[in-house]
């Protein structure tokens, strides 16, 4: 038998023939699904942190003839993502706490089970490709998960397994239905963030930080020139390049260009001031060693899905780096995550600090 | 990989053999329902009555003392709720409970006090044994239902339940014990000691899961937790689990016969266990080891490691133990009763508790011993890495 693999299983289709396709190759699978908050008695209806997922994947794991365990990981999730999810909207930013997640709590807490347990190798239903210890895209352009990898440290990468990343997720059903894994083969895609029930982030920011947190409190709509223009239910409800839930009554679209926290203002305006030639990046990871440098051309995303832009490395320090980008990009949030590829390759990565209107001008 | 070891028999215990023989003839030919006049009812009543006669025997009761009820958890709630609520009228609104307790009295206390009841919980000593000082001071006249588990399911600590529902008596307070892991260990005997309620659990000594029983002494004021046929005399409605109640009854007579002999067996091989590991991991913490306790259950901390961590490892050898409480999900949470006991939570995150039974022998014994300590150092190891 080859070496012993954690699979990290939600339950879902993904993940469950990751774990299919690592026992067909052979590998001593274990796996684990982690418990990461439970709605308690907030929702009677879901009893304990989505119960019918984990019987999932303890199913699909009985039928590969694997063990399975469930690992709580709920204070050091609530620590590591939850709290910064609540804060960073405290702080007028729009967090993805997927990123963190994975940084922190699969691929690292994960794989320090993985440890106790003698298994060199970790694996999760993640669309995207790990190739003589670089990052790559998903196969899948529309299923791509690269953007939320970014965080992990370099050296897990040659411990990580991704056995579905390079497929489409058509071929992973296709892949289920032919394992005999009819239990989840049809299951549909999790869309909402795992711990915001029913996608409602107020409540949980209103449950983590108290009703009466400034996030919440009524502020004032304004333009960019002061001029007030109604009053909104709380700031931490709105993000960079909203549309929906604005002002109405002006002759082109409106949209949030930028939240000031300390006056709790959402600021509105047309969609030529969503508009960005530059980025600067907070957190930065590198996934790639030697790190890439000052002049570097490369691809930037700011957001899932979003086309990536051409861009210029314009200035790397520890922790910070700044990205001129070759043409306009629109809606660049801060708390979001700025990815730099080259091509396919996952470079590194940082949460977006702010937005340059003006396009930066390398160091010399 | 050498043969596997469980060491969960406080979890639950395979059927025996002479149980599933007992309980055979009444999933074929006799298969009747007991509530019906004609040869098939009566040959079901008839070995339900048997049945009756035989727990109570087991138990130092009479037959009408014994329920038979679904599990443990409905035996345990018809104790504290039923006893509770059919002493309403007597003004006594308290209920009076142990921190250790298993989740079915503790749940059922938390309705009690839902209903308008005054929950009072005893406080414990760091050795896991119920404070007699608490006791007496929550223990009073106001109070209709006293219950404390006999032997707790994480510690094997025995409490003193001769003088505890003696010392209820006095005070006309009904006393019910969880006697659900003292069964086949300790001598639960009604006529010797006087509760008022014990509940036992057929699963825990080699019965099926979905059989227990509650025994309620006669003059035990208490309401039926179901509304339905006269079953049991209304205590318990619902067509009877015949089988079931045979297999328990068998159950507990091998239970009470092999029970000193039992006591003997496990307690030697869990002393050497004991001793083996703390020679080899002199920092090892055994909660309750400083009180009396029963010979099956060994619980056990470790400095420095962490219990999901090591039920995996130990799983994956092969070596089934259990730690804390599952919650639904099947994810262990800290210890309610470690923590009652005063353990630190670093160190209650870290127990592990193997219980031993029918399936354990010198092998079993042998090879904790060789691997328990080296999933300890690696873990260890991991964690100062």
């Amino acid at each position: 038998m080859r070496e012993r693999v954690l699979v990290a299983m939600s339950g879902g289709v993904d993940s469950s023939v990751a774990a299919a396709l690592l026992v067909k190759q052979g590998y001593d699978v274990v796996g684990a699904t982690m418990k990461l908050f439970c709605h308690g008695e907030d929702l009677p209806d879901r009893p304990c942190c989505s119960l019918d997922s984990v019987n999932d994947a303890r199913r699909v794991c009985e039928q590969l003839g694997v063990p399975h365990y469930v690992l709580n990981l709920e204070s050091a999730f609530s620590r590591d993502v939850v709290r910064d999810f609540v804060e960073e909207y405290a702080r007028g930013r729009t967090p993805i706490p997927c990123v963190r997640c994975n940084t922190f709590t699969k691929f690292r807490d994960l794989l320090r089970k993985a440890d106790a347990i003698d298994a060199p190798l970790i694996a999760t239903g993640h669309y995207a490709q790990v190739r003589d210890g670089v990052l790559h895209r998903g196969l899948d352009p529309a299923k791509d998960q690269s953007y939320f990898l970014w965080g992990i440290e370099r050296t897990v990468l040659s411990r990580m397994l991704l056995p579905v990343g390079a497929q489409s997720k058509a071929e992973t059903r296709g892949v289920a239905h032919e394992l005999g894994l009819e239990l989840i083969a049809e299951k549909a895609e999790s869309q909402d963030i795992c711990f915001v029930p029913d996608g409602d982030h107020a409540r949980v920011i209103e449950r983590e930080l108290g009703t009466d947190t400034p996030s919440l409190r009524p502020g004032p709509f304004v333009q960019r020139d002061g001029t007030v223009l109604g009053e909104h239910a709380g700031y931490a409800r709105y993000t960079v390049g909203q549309r929906r839930g604005l002002p109405g009554g002006f002759r082109e679209p409106m949209f949030v260009v930028e939240i000031r926290p300390h006056t709790g203002a959402v600021v509105i305006g047309p969609r030529e001031e969503l508009l960005g030639r530059g980025v600067v990046a907070r957190e930065v990871n590198w996934l790639v060693s030697p790190v890439p440098k000052v002049g570097d051309e490369v691809d930037v995303q700011i957001r899932h899905h979003a086309q990536p832009a051409r861009g210029t490395l314009v200035r790397i320090e520890a922790d910070e780096v700044e990205i001129a980008l070759a043409a306009n990009v629109s809606a660049i949030s801060p708390g979001q995550s700025v990815v730099i590829y080259s091509g396919t390759c996952v470079l590194g990565g940082g949460v977006i600090e702010r937005a340059r209107r003006e396009l930066p001008i390398l160091a010399a | 990989m050498p043969d596997p070891v469980y060491l969960d028999h406080a979890a639950t215990t395979p059927v025996r053999v002479e149980v599933l023989d007992a309980m055979l003839p009444f999933f074929g030919p006799r298969f009747g329902n007991p509530s019906s006049v004609h040869r098939w009812g009566r040959e079901a009543r008839t070995a339900l009555d048997e049945a009756h006669e035989r727990v109570a025997r087991c138990l130092g009761a009479s037959a009408d003392e014994v329920i038979f009820t679904s599990c443990g958890t409905e035996a345990d709630n018809m104790a504290v709720l039923g006893a509770w609520r059919g002493r309403r009228d007597v003004d006594r609104k308290a209920i009076v409970t142990t921190p250790i307790e298993h989740k079915a009295v503790l749940a059922a206390a938390h309705q009690v006090r839902k209903e308008g009841g005054d929950e009072r919980v005893l406080t414990m000593s760091t050795s896991g044994e119920v404070s007699k000082a608490s006791f007496d001071a929550l223990v009073d006249g106001s109070v209709a239902v006293c219950s404390v588990m006999w032997v707790n399911n994480e510690i094997g600590v025995i409490q003193d339940i001769a003088g505890l529902a003696s010392r209820a008596r006095q005070r006309g307070v009904v006393f019910h014990t969880d006697a659900v892991q003292a069964f086949g260990k300790v001598d639960v005997n009604a006529r010797t000691t006087p509760f008022d309620m014990a509940t036992i659990s057929g699963h825990k000594i080699g019965a099926p899961k979905g059989i227990g029983a509650l025994y309620v002494r006669r003059g035990t004021p208490m309401e039926p937790l179901m509304f339905g046929g006269s079953q049991d005399r209304g205590r318990r409605p619902g067509t009877e689990n015949v089988a079931m109640a045979v297999g328990l009854a068998r159950a507990a007579e091998l239970a009470v016969a092999e029970r000193e002999h039992e006591w003997t067996v496990l307690e030697v091989l869990r002393d050497r266990m004991e001793a083996a590991l703390l020679e080899r991991i002199p920092d090892a913490v055994i909660h309750g080891r400083g009180s009396p306790r029963a010979p099956h259950i060994m619980n056990i901390s470790v400095p420095g490691t962490d219990s999901e961590s090591l039920l995996m490892a130990l799983d994956l050898r092969g070596i089934a133990c259990s730690a804390g409480s599952a919650c639904q999900s099947g994810s262990i949470t800290p210890s309610h009763v470690l923590a009652a006991i005063g353990v630190r939570a670093d160190l209650a995150s870290s127990a592990i508790r193997m219980s031993l039974g029918c399936l354990s022998g010198d092998a079993c014994v042998d090879r904790v011993i060789e691997v328990f300590p080296m999933l300890v150092e690696k873990a260890r190891r991991l964690a100062t890495a």
